[in-house]
């Protein structure tokens, strides 16, 4: 599984190399003995020459990825020191760097357009950037005595997280799951006490196949009362894991050894089970840029019913790094600049995927990206 | 007794000798609690059996058998006597459930993680450039320092506050002071300060002092002493004020000063509160988290300056480690539970230091 | 303030033969007031922050901005109907935790101090503040693991027989989660503050008035409510408040171990209908707020500050009260006693005399707020004199 990604990755990183045959490796010796992934796509990154503090903080859903990031990063810029805090989380993240405390945030959901309006004090007229560079996907986690593969259809997961499905046994599970003996056991939905992007991305995808059965707004909230709420993902996951008949959602690179549901694409029949390739393909499916009037920006908006393919995993999460077009310090523009593309290169994607469980981000967004990029300073 | 002494009153009967009659036996307390654990399980055993159930009947049956006992064989004082001994007897036992349990949990799960590497080294991680692979090395030595420099400087400031300020409203303020009463009402006001708000007012105030990048050891010691203040003067004042006026007086009498009363022989005699006082008000601020990543931010590097840049402490690493687990989601609680159990040693180790420090200046007295 | 005896320090003698004040002792003065100054300075400092950032949303039109009508904050008229229930969850989950904690808590203060063996005590004593010691974050972690588990059968227990109480009906959590488990924790949590300062408290009553008690012919438990519950009144209130500040504002464990709601509701076994408490929710929801949500938050913390405040001037107002009548119920106490000789009735004065000035010492905290206090004291004593 893992090699198969890695092949994929491979594959992918090929592709990129030669459509990015311009930027040379420079990168010391990294990765150069690698004859297995070609690292040709790293920018032109001079890890010698940097030196410096950065200070970031936000999302934690992509807190392992950054630490990944970070510690491969400071291995070859050894003149460099980055604290990323992933316990301010997404709002937090972006608070603070709007207040300048931050060189840049980890967030769940991209600029809001008063946000956007005040990053502009902080970042002069070009505004801020948006950059999708983590991808993962939202996982329907249950734990049922003796039930180890479960297909669940997007309206099944809706009327069941908004408590219309009371029993495991009922009839509109059964439809997904024939042939498999369901217990009488009631449901316990185990949903997100804290406010999470999580949350957020889980709620937009309901709402958006299941409108008529869905009908709460999407939020970072967790709209409905009646359900087992605990705090962080780590919290759900450690209460679906407690209990029997339990069902709840979780990124899916921290759900540990629990079982996942495979969701159904689209209003087919094809129920697909999480794979870092299928979110990929998600992204590519399902992502389109948004105009925010802001050069550069690649704020995402997600259709979750394009995603129709049997190879693509129906509930995607993008994560953002968010920075300024241009620095105050030039120097420390640089600095993140540098940081963030080697994040958004072939190989920065790679060490996620290996370290944190997320899935690359495509190839030609990466490029858009780098593109992006070129714009900070 | 009383009839012998005193002649205008005529015993009437038989008189009852108080010292010897109606009397229960020596260990009858024990008899009836073994009885009553008995009748507990019986009587559990037909309802369905289990542990608490059975311990908590037999008190139960326990207290009422011996009231019971004690009224009939003795008198209804004694029955009280009796009965709250028993209470206050079962109340300890309650609290020591918990104590026991939230321990063990500790040692259990944090003995495991806990070496001497775990001591010395900071956490971090190691790249491979070859395989592109991350590993993790657990470490909480930055925690350790930080937790240290941190709560150090949040009892350097608190402490003489808040003595003086216990000083100054006992010793110095006279009654009905505007001051004293102002500062009492305020000190009442700042134990409800939630502990996030404390972390965010001196965020707060060193962006405003020092500019946005504002995260440091020592905004987050301001945090703590902001709750760390009215707990020292609270229980200050209350063992001050329970220093006899007799010793002060005794004291002044002699031509003492007042400095020297209240440092000679005020503190000394309360001093074993205080300490008790201080060592509550440290063990309660040691454990914060909120306030302390909204101050000093979260860092894995190591950092000993708590003027500059992100620190990290011990609560906040058992917080992360467990909210935020990493890939191996066994290793992340495992450091976050060795987190919390070096947090336990590190404050046990505080307790008995100022237990000695206490001892020694304390008088040579009674207790 | 108050005098801690009836020839405090404060009753200064006629001018020319006050002690000479010498330099260290201006300067210690000095100090002093100073320190008392600094809380000043610093409570301000926090009020004025609080009250800066919590005006924008308190003002603000719930229904119809758009960055309130979103997230945690969506679906409220207004600031107060949305702290409302809030108030109500914190009120409610640290009420059950002081009706379960403090009568133990001095339960165990009297143990240590009273009745368990001299050499034991200091053991069971040092056990009882390593419980203080423990880190929010692990009786969270706590709370998960062992107490949810352990409240789930008495919780079915409870829901089957009791259930016609408001307090245990309901759909019975299946997870554990519910507002008990968090109370429970947090009785745990306040047990070590109220316990170890009570039990100092104990220990310092004067053993005079225990001996003096016991001699006249008292069991221990008269002996304890007439000498020791009396001189550490005051005391023991200000230990149950402190308790009760931390379990008002304790965040993390409730965050971690409540499946909270933003409602109402007096159940305490149930899933989805447990009051969130204001300290939780602003714990939960300030990393992902934004920025007028996180004044709105903060909005919320300076209720919780409005809050202990009332709760600590009500409490100082019963003590005060309690303080007034406890004089008579001991001479009360003391009538019942056996029929004694003159030597001991002489005893019985002594003592009241002297438990009189312990009283009003005591009482002196209450004399803060209830300015007459020290007075009426005063007349109990004389009333005893004569």
């Amino acid at each position: 599984m893992k090699l198969k990604n890695v092949a994929a990755v491979g594959s992918l990183a090929l592709v990129t190399a030669l459509a990015l045959s311009s930027c040379a490796s420079s990168g010391g010796d990294a990765g150069s003995t690698d004859s297995a992934t070609p690292t040709s796509a790293a920018p032109t990154i001079d890890f010698a020459s940097l030196s410096g503090t950065i200070t970031a903080g936000g999302s934690s859903a992509q807190a392992n990825a950054e630490a990944a990031w970070i510690t491969a990063f400071t291995a070859q810029a050894k003149g460099v020191t980055i604290n990323y805090d992933k316990s301010q989380g997404s709002g937090g993240g972006v608070t603070n760097w709007l207040a300048g405390s931050y060189d840049f945030a980890g967030s769940d959901s991209p600029l809001k357009d008063d946000q956007i309006t005040q990053s502009q004090t902080l970042c002069g007229p070009g505004g801020a950037l948006n950059l999708p560079v983590y991808l993962d996907g939202v996982a329907v986690i249950y734990n049922l005595a003796g039930v180890t593969d479960l297909n669940l259809s997007s309206a099944t997961i809706a009327k069941i997280f908004s408590l219309q499905i009371t029993t495991w046994n009922d009839p509109a599970i059964a439809a997904d799951n024939p042939g498999v003996t369901l217990p009488s056991t009631p449901i316990t939905t185990v949903t997100r006490s804290d406010g999470s992007g999580t949350t957020t991305n889980f709620t937009n995808y309901l709402s958006q196949t299941q409108p008529s059965i869905w009908t709460n707004a999407p939020g970072n909230a967790w709209p409905i009362a009646g359900s087992s709420a605990q705090q962080g993902g780590s919290g759900v996951v450690n209460t679906v894991k407690a209990g029997d008949g339990t069902i709840g959602y979780a990124d899916h690179s921290a759900i540990g050894d629990l079982t996942a549901a495979n969701v159904q694409v689209g209003t087919g029949t094809d129920f697909v089970a999480f794979s870092a390739e299928g979110a990929s393909n998600a992204f590519t499916a399902a992502a389109t840029t948004v105009d925010t009037g802001v050069e550069g920006d690649l704020a995402q908006k997600i259709d979750y019913t394009a995603i129709t393919d049997a190879d693509a995993y129906p509930i995607p999460l993008i994560s953002y790094q968010i920075l300024c077009t241009t620095f105050a310090d030039e120097a420390q523009g640089e600095l993140t600049k540098a940081f963030v593309s080697y994040v958004a290169s072939d190989q920065g994607q790679q060490i996620s995927a290996k370290n944190a469980g997320a899935a690359p981000i495509p190839a030609d967004m990466l490029a858009q990206i780098a593109t992006s990029l070129e714009l900070v300073k | 007794m009383s009839a012998t002494i005193s002649p205008t009153r005529q015993p009437t009967g038989p008189i009852a000798n108080s010292l010897t009659s109606g009397q229960l036996p020596r260990f009858v307390e024990w008899y009836v609690l073994a009885g009553s654990l008995a009748l507990s399980a019986v009587l559990l055993l037909l309802m369905g059996f289990n542990i608490a159930g059975w311990l908590v009947l037999a008190a139960v049956i326990y207290l009422i058998a011996l009231g019971i006992l004690s009224i009939v064989v003795e008198n209804r004082r004694k029955a009280t006597d009796r009965v709250v001994r028993g209470l206050v007897t079962v109340a300890f036992l309650l609290a020591l459930a918990p104590l026991i349990s939230t321990l063990f949990t500790v040692v259990a799960n944090g003995i495991g993680a806990v070496n001497w590497n775990f001591i010395t080294q900071t956490s971090g991680s190691t790249f491979n450039a070859d395989t592109l692979e991350v590993t993790q090395q657990v470490g909480a030595l930055q925690a350790i320092v930080g937790t240290l420099i941190i709560t150090g400087i949040a009892a350097l400031i608190s402490i003489p506050i808040g003595i003086l300020t216990a000083i100054y409203l006992v010793e110095y303020a006279k009654p009905g002071n505007w001051m004293a009463r102002t500062v009492t009402f305020l000190v009442d006001v700042m134990t409800g300060i939630p502990s996030i708000v404390a972390g965010l007012f001196a965020f707060s105030l060193f962006t405003l002092i020092v500019g946005p990048k504002a995260f440091s050891g020592f905004s987050a010691s301001v945090a703590l002493s902001v709750l760390m203040i009215p707990i020292v003067v609270r229980s200050c004042e209350e063992m001050l004020r329970l220093v006899p006026g007799d010793l002060r007086e005794a004291s002044y009498a002699l031509g003492v000063s007042k400095f020297s009363t209240i440092t000679k022989i005020v503190l000394p005699t309360a001093i074993a509160g205080i300490v008790t006082g201080i060592m509550l008000a440290i063990a309660r601020v040691i454990g914060e988290t909120a306030p302390i990543f909204m101050a000093a931010s979260f860092t894995d590097n190591f950092n000993a300056n708590p003027f500059e840049g992100p620190m990290q402490t011990l609560p906040v690493m058992a917080y992360t480690g467990y909210k935020f687990p990493g890939q191996d989601i066994a290793a992340s609680n495992d450091s976050a539970w060795g987190a919390a159990l070096l947090l336990v040693i590190l404050v046990v180790i505080l307790n008995l230091i100022a237990r000695v420090v206490a001892k020694v200046f304390a008088p040579k007295g009674s207790r | 303030m108050s005098k801690p005896g009836p020839s405090s320090p404060q009753q200064r003698a006629p001018k020319g033969m006050r002690a000479k004040a010498r330099p260290a002792d201006r300067i210690f003065l000095g100090l002093s007031t100073g320190s008392a100054a600094s809380i000043m300075v610093i409570l301000a400092g926090v009020a004025l922050f609080l009250i800066i950032q919590a005006v924008p949303a308190i003002m603000a039109d719930w229904q119809n901005n758009p960055e309130l009508n979103e997230g945690p904050t969506s679906g409220y008229a207004n600031f107060w109907t949305y702290v409302g229930p809030l108030i109500f969850g914190t009120l409610f989950a640290s009420a059950i935790a002081l009706i379960i904690g403090a009568p133990i808590a001095i339960g165990i203060a009297l143990f240590i101090s009273h009745y368990a063996p001299r050499r034991l005590a200091g053991i069971l004593g040092y056990l009882v503040d390593l419980l203080a010691a423990v880190p929010s974050i692990v009786f969270g972690l706590w709370g998960i693991i062992v107490i949810r588990p352990f409240l789930l059968p008495l919780s079915d227990w409870l829901n089957t027989y009791l259930g016609w109480i408001p307090f245990f009906g309901g759909t019975v959590s299946t997870t554990g989660s519910t507002i008990l488990a968090g109370a429970v924790v947090l009785a745990v949590m306040i047990l070590p503050i109220i316990t170890s300062i009570s039990r100092e408290i104990f220990l310092q009553t004067p053993r005079l008035h225990e001996e003096a008690a016991l001699a006249l012919g008292a069991t221990k438990w008269e002996m304890i409510k007439m000498a020791v519950f009396p001189y550490g009144r005051s005391g023991v209130i200000s230990a149950t408040l402190l308790g009760l500040g931390r379990a008002l504002g304790e965040t993390m464990a409730i965050a971690l171990i409540i499946s909270p709601a933003i409602l109402v509701s007096v159940r305490m076994l149930t899933e989805g209908e447990n009051s969130q408490t204001i300290a939780a929710n602003i714990a939960l929801n300030f990393p992902i707020a934004t920025t007028l949500q996180r004044e709105a938050l903060i909005g919320t913390g300076l209720l919780l500050f409005v809050i202990s405040l009332a709760v600590n001037m009500l409490a100082r107002i019963i003590a005060g009260r309690a303080g007034k009548s406890a004089l008579k119920k001991r001479k009360k106490m003391l009538a019942q006693l056996p029929p004694s000789d003159p030597s001991t009735v002489l005893a019985v004065d002594d003592v009241l005399a002297g438990r009189a000035t312990a009283a009003q010492a005591t009482t002196g905290a209450a004399a803060a707020i209830d300015g007459d206090e020290t007075e009426t004291s005063k007349e109990e004593r004389e009333g005893n004199d004569a």
